[in-house]
């Protein structure tokens, strides 16, 4: 028998909404390998195992695999999760029913949130209550505990939820009554609102809780059937599933914690950009992930990317909100497949709806009448008929070019005009969408886009990084390599990583920080102890962050600190913060501490990103074609370059078109570009 | 013919985008203000609004998340009172003027708006960036100015500026800045809101000079007038698929806020001809004694307007061009059109009621096209104090939420706030327990409170809070006795009510005044639910089966009133159910 083989392979996979794609690298070898397979709707893990044959995977040769999913957000998109019970403090059972009170559409006559997580018949109180200053006034009845176990069993639920009142600041009731129905309960999902954040906010925590027990169970399940058929395929080393907060996290914990998978895929981008940033010595960038049906932007500041709580699923005009670190990403429906449509009163819109992959656009010749943006790009020549996925897909110019004029043009009255006109107007349009969501990430939270670089990927996005860019007089576009698989490339870089969230209303003075040294020791030992447990070998690294705000104020601002300095010290940080975002700031307002962020990380191992581009020696004959720059003047002959044929150093003017597999790069006139050392093109945007 | 000029000037594309930038500005200032406000009522309940108005005051474009009162135009009517006061020619570049006049926006004094001039070049007035927020406290006889519900006149609730410059050709007026600290009894809190709202002003006009500048202003008055008239088309479309006619509706109010007893007729006559409506409030009550009186921009118009997006375009973005189509008559006199001195601290409250009444009116017309009655009464309630642990003074400001209309497409929504508010968060419990003496013992649906119908009314909360010290309290009820109505054979849906609960003590009612509580003593408020649409007879009794399941139904009513007979399961009983049925209509 042969020596087994050395673990060298470090694995990627991103379970996606119409892709799975995988990235694996070979240590030994300093290979990648890429594949892309369709999402399997029946059985995700199917898709999984789809894409490691297509890459051509050996799972025993493995080091270590990193995975992230869907599977969270469509169990609580599609109400598919397990039939769950809610336990509350005496007189708040409501709490997960009756929301905020707000309407986002004020004039909608019928405007209705979807509905709660956990219908109310399965709603339960007991007595037990916390004041919201800290006081423990009644501690639950280990009695009424076990009546209520009987209740509950009798019910056929698999999961059950406990989320009391003010429990983010005394869990001790929420503890006692989770561990007691986990013990009377075999085989039922348990789960405790402070399990998972120690933030307040009733009826946010109560419906983290609830989303998490709806979702528990299913997690358990389909974590065992892919942890069987991976090891089916000789996968012997460890799993590690893909955290929204950007971190890895053990199989194991993702069971106790499923929820923190809920924007698992998206945040492999902001990783991978995080670490471009990182090497290229960007400090700035907005990472800009554009697909088929939506586009996403984070913003990424010294390789780190902002976190946000809370997260609304199902969006915010009449989702439910999570707490919890989720990477903070601002999504909107303009896609490759966005669909455009003229109302009633002859207004233009591009999206939200999708033509998705079936029947796509008009352009894909599979039915589709409707045109979207990829027609647009077609007729304007941004992309050619026959080189879409590397020639897999003849496109049809002539049918894109139709249904634009009939569903756009005529209705505008925009047909006396050259099509391209339209054309163009529906990529602005889509782009107005674009820059909007940036806009959103950026200036409503303070920042300046020109500060930035635009960090383009996805399958849509590299067409319009200079675009993008120009229209928000932003300097400099770059596009990765392989921006079709980068979710992908991203996970591979994850480290194992907890944040641990602690509210805490005090008044910035020497008392409070006393309190607030005790609890950062407190909260570090627990982060530290979590994940370096789960890498083998690694200790942990820190960081810490204090929230703190004006008195009164509703925001807190989160405030990176390296030591605890003194009162002084901390209030002037808080200052000079606050003043750099809004240009102001009041010396004597007092200053409120709301708590303490501990951020836990354990390396992982990575791969050198210099390794991640694959390029090819031969040159090609040179080729162009026309493609339309309206503000040039219209069709100009433009060349066209494959990009693995353009190694480090390469530079260029535009106009210019490089295409690869799964995306297509274009420079308009007056742009120039160059090809860096990890085989990022880099744009510099022209007047 | 202006059509066909404009189309010449701007292709639908570019005017599109155009209306994108514009939107976009007062959406982005909305959440600056959210991030840098200092008042709960500011930030969580988005007691704020901003937005652009042309150089007449003419709406271009408003927040998306702004409370609907506002949309009404307070903005531009502010503006028109600046020029009419100074002159056009002594409105400089720089300039930062507020106004909180009860004679010009016939609101509350605690609604200041604030705004500065937008030149497209040197001596080219373009426009106005405005924020208007809701100060904490402006002075009067009690604690937030506008909590006085014993008020009879307007000079108890506060301090008034009439359109004075706060910043004059970009220099501080710090006269006005001691003046506005020194008649507030939260200085801190108010100065930290007015530095939000400057900052939210001046950014916003940065933000519409470059847009100007990027399109240029003739350009940019194009679009604007493209913007106003497809708005009025899609509006006027609205009133054209309402039934032609004269459509009334009553309804009435508790009382004046004073005397007890007396209801307020509430009368509306809405006609509709063609493509244009007219909301018709000369049947209303005249001034109130109490503070519900408003001003006819701040009570005729915003009732009229919000009803009229309500029916006929909710989904367009609020500007002058939505609402062309409406005209407004109203007589001097009435609650909704108060003189200047009258009165205003509550000057919202009896909106949510007659935006309620004129939507009744419509539905007389077409049922499909309508709701059964909200709840209908914002249910304000104070706790304010000194805070026994830090021996500051603090405030706790909430309203309720309660049951929505049930309407032809299914059963009413909520609990919600009213007709009046939109995106607005109530303040959550730990954060009114961190930072109040006060212990909120339960908020929870209060069963069998909804109007019943084939579509039932959404359901009506209860809610208990315990004051933990000494504190004042002060409370507005209303409804209790017009309750929210069915349609179309729908029942109605329970009233609000208010009862104090002294520790020990024999409980009393209090819909509308002021009170000390004592530690230990409780309040409890009831807020109603939505009436009912079609009868109830005729309900599927499976849906009626979930109801009593849920326990948003108890089995009597399902059987007195839905005529629904269930197993000791909850299952219905099929056979048992038939006759009730043939029995004929329950105890309605």
């Amino acid at each position: 028998m042969p020596a087994s083989p050395p673990l060298s392979l470090i694995v990627a996979v991103d379970t996606g909404g119409t892709f799975t794609d995988i990235a694996a690298f070979d240590r030994d070898r300093g290979e990648v390998a890429y594949a892309k397979a369709l999402t399997t709707y029946g059985d995700l893990v199917d898709g999984v195992m789809d894409c490691v044959r297509a890459a051509g995977v050996e799972l025993s040769r493995a080091l270590l695999a990193k995975h992230g999913t869907t599977l969270v957000i469509n169990t609580l998109l599609q109400r598919s999760g397990a039939k769950s019970a809610l336990v509350t403090t005496r007189g708040f059972r409501d709490t997960l029913e009756l929301a905020r009170g707000n309407r986002t559409n004020p004039f909608d006559i019928g405007f209705r949130r979807a509905p709660p997580l956990i219908p109310r018949a399965l709603r339960f109180e007991i007595d037990e209550r916390v004041h919201g200053r800290g006081e423990v006034l009644a501690e639950p009845d280990p009695d009424e505990i076990d009546r209520l176990a009987e209740t509950i069993a009798g019910l056929d639920v698999e999961a059950v939820a406990v989320s009391f009142l003010n429990a983010y600041r005394d869990d001790r009731n929420e503890r006692a009554v989770a561990g007691r129905l986990r013990a009377s309960l075999p085989g039922v999902y348990v789960t405790a609102g402070t399990e998972i954040t120690r933030e307040w906010y009733e009826y946010e925590r109560c419906c983290t809780a609830a989303a998490n027990a709806a979702v528990g169970p299913r997690m358990a399940a389909y974590a065992a059937r892919l942890e069987k058929r991976l090891g089916e395929g000789g996968f012997a080393s460890t799993l590690y599933m893909m955290g929204s907060n950007g971190g890895v996290l053990s199989v194991d914990r993702s069971l106790r914690e499923p929820i923190a998978l809920i924007e698992s895929g998206p945040v492999g981008g902001c990783i991978g950009a995080g670490a471009y940033g990182e090497a290229l010595g960007i400090e700035n960038l907005i990472a800009f992930d554009m697909g088929g049906t939506t586009a996403k932007c984070a913003v990424i500041q010294g390789g780190a990317f902002g976190l946000s709580s809370p997260y609304f699923v199902g969006g915010y005009d009449t989702g439910f909100p999570i707490r919890g670190s989720v990477v903070d990403i601002v999504e909107v429906g303009a896609g490759g497949g966005s669909i455009a449509w003229v109302d009633d009163g002859r207004r233009l819109h591009i999206g939200p709806r999708s033509a998705g992959s079936d029947p796509g656009p008009a352009a894909f010749g599979r039915g589709g009448t409707e045109p979207t943006v990829t027609d647009a790009n077609l007729v304007l020549g941004r992309i050619a008929a026959g080189e879409f996925l590397a020639g897999g897909l003849d496109l049809d110019r002539d049918a894109a070019s139709r249904a634009i004029a009939e569903r756009v043009a005529v209705p505008l009255g925009m047909d006396d005009r050259p099509i391209e006109a339209t054309a163009e107007g529906m990529l602005s349009l889509a782009a107005v969408t674009m820059t909007g969501a940036i806009r959103r990430i950026t200036v409503e939270r303070g920042h300046d886009p020109r500060d930035f670089a635009l960090f383009v990927f996805g399958g849509s996005g590299p067409i319009y990084a200079s675009s993008l860019a120009r229209e928000l007089d932003i300097g400099t576009a770059i596009v990765p390599p392989e921006p079709g698989n980068f979710s992908a490339i991203g996970m591979l870089l994850a480290d194992a990583r907890l944040d641990v969230a602690r509210t805490m209303i005090r008044d910035l003075d020497e008392d409070a920080l006393c309190e607030i040294r005790a609890a950062f020791a407190e909260a570090e030992r627990h982060g530290a102890d979590i994940v370096a447990a789960e890498v083998p070998g690694a200790t942990a690294t820190l960081a810490r962050s204090i929230e703190l705000r004006y008195r009164g104020q509703k925001h807190s601002f989160v405030l990176p600190v390296t030591g605890l300095g003194d009162v002084a010290a901390l209030r002037g940080a808080f200052e000079a913060y606050y003043r750099e975002r809004f240009g102001h700031s009041d010396p004597v307002a007092p200053i409120e501490i709301v708590g303490i962020r501990v951020n836990a990380y354990a390396n992982t191992e990575k791969p050198d990103l210099a390794r991640l581009p694959r390029f090819e020696d031969e040159t090609e004959a040179a080729a162009s074609r026309p493609v339309w720059f309206g503000a040039a003047g219209g069709w100009i002959e433009t060349p066209v370059r494959r990009r693995a044929t353009l190694p480090p150093g390469f530079s260029a003017e535009g106009p210019l078109i490089v295409e690869e597999y799964g995306a297509t790069t274009v420079l308009a006139p007056g742009d120039r570009c160059g090809v860096g050392a990890l085989g990022e093109i880099r744009i510099e945007i022209g007047d | 013919m202006d059509d066909a000029r404009r189309a010449t000037e701007i292709d639908p594309i570019t005017l599109e985008i155009i209306g994108h930038g514009l939107v976009a500005i007062p959406n982005e200032i909305d959440a600056n203000i959210t991030r840098t406000a200092f008042s709960p009522l500011v930030y969580e309940y988005k007691d704020f609004a901003s937005g652009l108005v042309d150089a007449e005051g003419r709406l271009v474009a408003q927040g998306s998340g702004s409370i609907p009162i506002f949309v009404a135009n307070a903005l531009g009517v502010a503006v028109r009172d600046g020029i009419a006061v100074h002159g056009i020619d002594e409105i400089h570049d720089g300039d930062v003027l507020i106004s909180n006049h009860a004679g010009t926006l016939g609101q509350h004094l605690n609604n200041v708006v604030m705004y500065t001039p937008v030149f497209a070049a040197p001596g080219e007035l373009f426009g106005f960036m405005c924020v208007l927020v809701h100060w904490i406290d402006v002075g009067g006889s009690t604690v937030g100015s506008c909590s006085a519900t014993d008020a009879t006149e307007i000079f108890q609730e506060g301090i008034q500026f009439r359109s004075v410059k706060l910043w004059s050709k970009g220099v501080r007026n710090d006269d006005l800045y001691r003046i506005i600290e020194i008649n507030t009894r939260f200085p801190t809190m108010v100065l930290g809101d007015l530095g939000s709202q400057l900052a939210g002003t001046l950014t916003g006009k940065k933000k519409f000079l470059a847009l100007i500048e990027r399109y240029g202003a003739a350009r940019m008055r194009a679009a604007i007038d493209a913007i106003w008239d497809r708005s009025e088309r899609v509006a006027r479309k609205g009133v054209r698929d309402l039934p032609d006619g004269v459509w009334r509706a009553e309804s009435f109010l508790d009382n004046d806020g004073i005397d007890g007893d007396v209801p307020v007729p509430v009368a509306v006559e809405v006609r509709i001809a063609g493509e244009a409506m007219t909301i018709d409030f000369s049947g209303v009550g005249g001034v109130l004694k109490g503070p519900l009186n408003s001003g006819i921009f701040g009570g005729a118009w915003p009732a009229a307007r919000i009803a009229f997006k309500i029916l006929t375009a909710p989904d367009e973005p609020a500007n002058e061009g939505c609402f062309r189509p409406l005209e407004i008559v109203v007589p001097e006199g009435t609650f909704l059109s108060a003189p200047a001195t009258a009165p205003m601290g509550m000057y919202s409250a009896t909106l949510p009621t007659v935006i309620d009444t004129v939507v009744r009116a419509v539905g007389k017309a077409d049922p499909a096209r309508a709701a059964g009655g909200h709840h209908g009464t914002f249910a304000a309630h104070w706790f304010f104090g000194t805070d026994p642990a830090t021996g500051a003074l603090f405030q706790q400001l909430d309203t309720g939420h309660g049951g929505w209309g049930a309407t032809a497409a299914g059963d009413g929504s909520g609990p919600y706030k009213t007709m009046a508010h939109g995106d607005t968060l109530d303040v959550p419990v730990e954060v009114q327990e961190a930072l109040c003496p006060l212990l909120v013992e339960t908020i929870a649906l209060r069963p069998d409170s909804a109007g019943d119908g084939i579509h039932r009314g959404g359901l009506g909360t209860e809610k208990v809070v315990r004051v933990l010290s000494e504190s004042g309290f002060s409370i507005q009820i209303d409804r209790t006795r017009c309750r929210p109505w069915g349609i179309d054979g729908g029942t109605e849906g329970a009233g609000a009510d208010g009862t104090i609960e002294p520790a020990g003590g024999e409980p009393r009612r209090l819909l509308k005044g002021v009170t000390e509580l004592k530690p230990g003593d409780r309040f409890r408020l009831r807020t109603g639910g939505g009436g009912g649409f079609g009868p109830p007879g005729a309900r599927d009794p499976e849906r009626v089966a979930a109801d009593v399941a849920a326990g948003y139904v108890s089995r009597e009513k399902a059987r007195a009133v839905y005529r629904v007979a269930l197993d000791p399961d909850g299952a219905v009983d099929r056979a048992a159910t038939g006759r009730l049925r043939r029995e004929g209509p329950g105890d309605l």
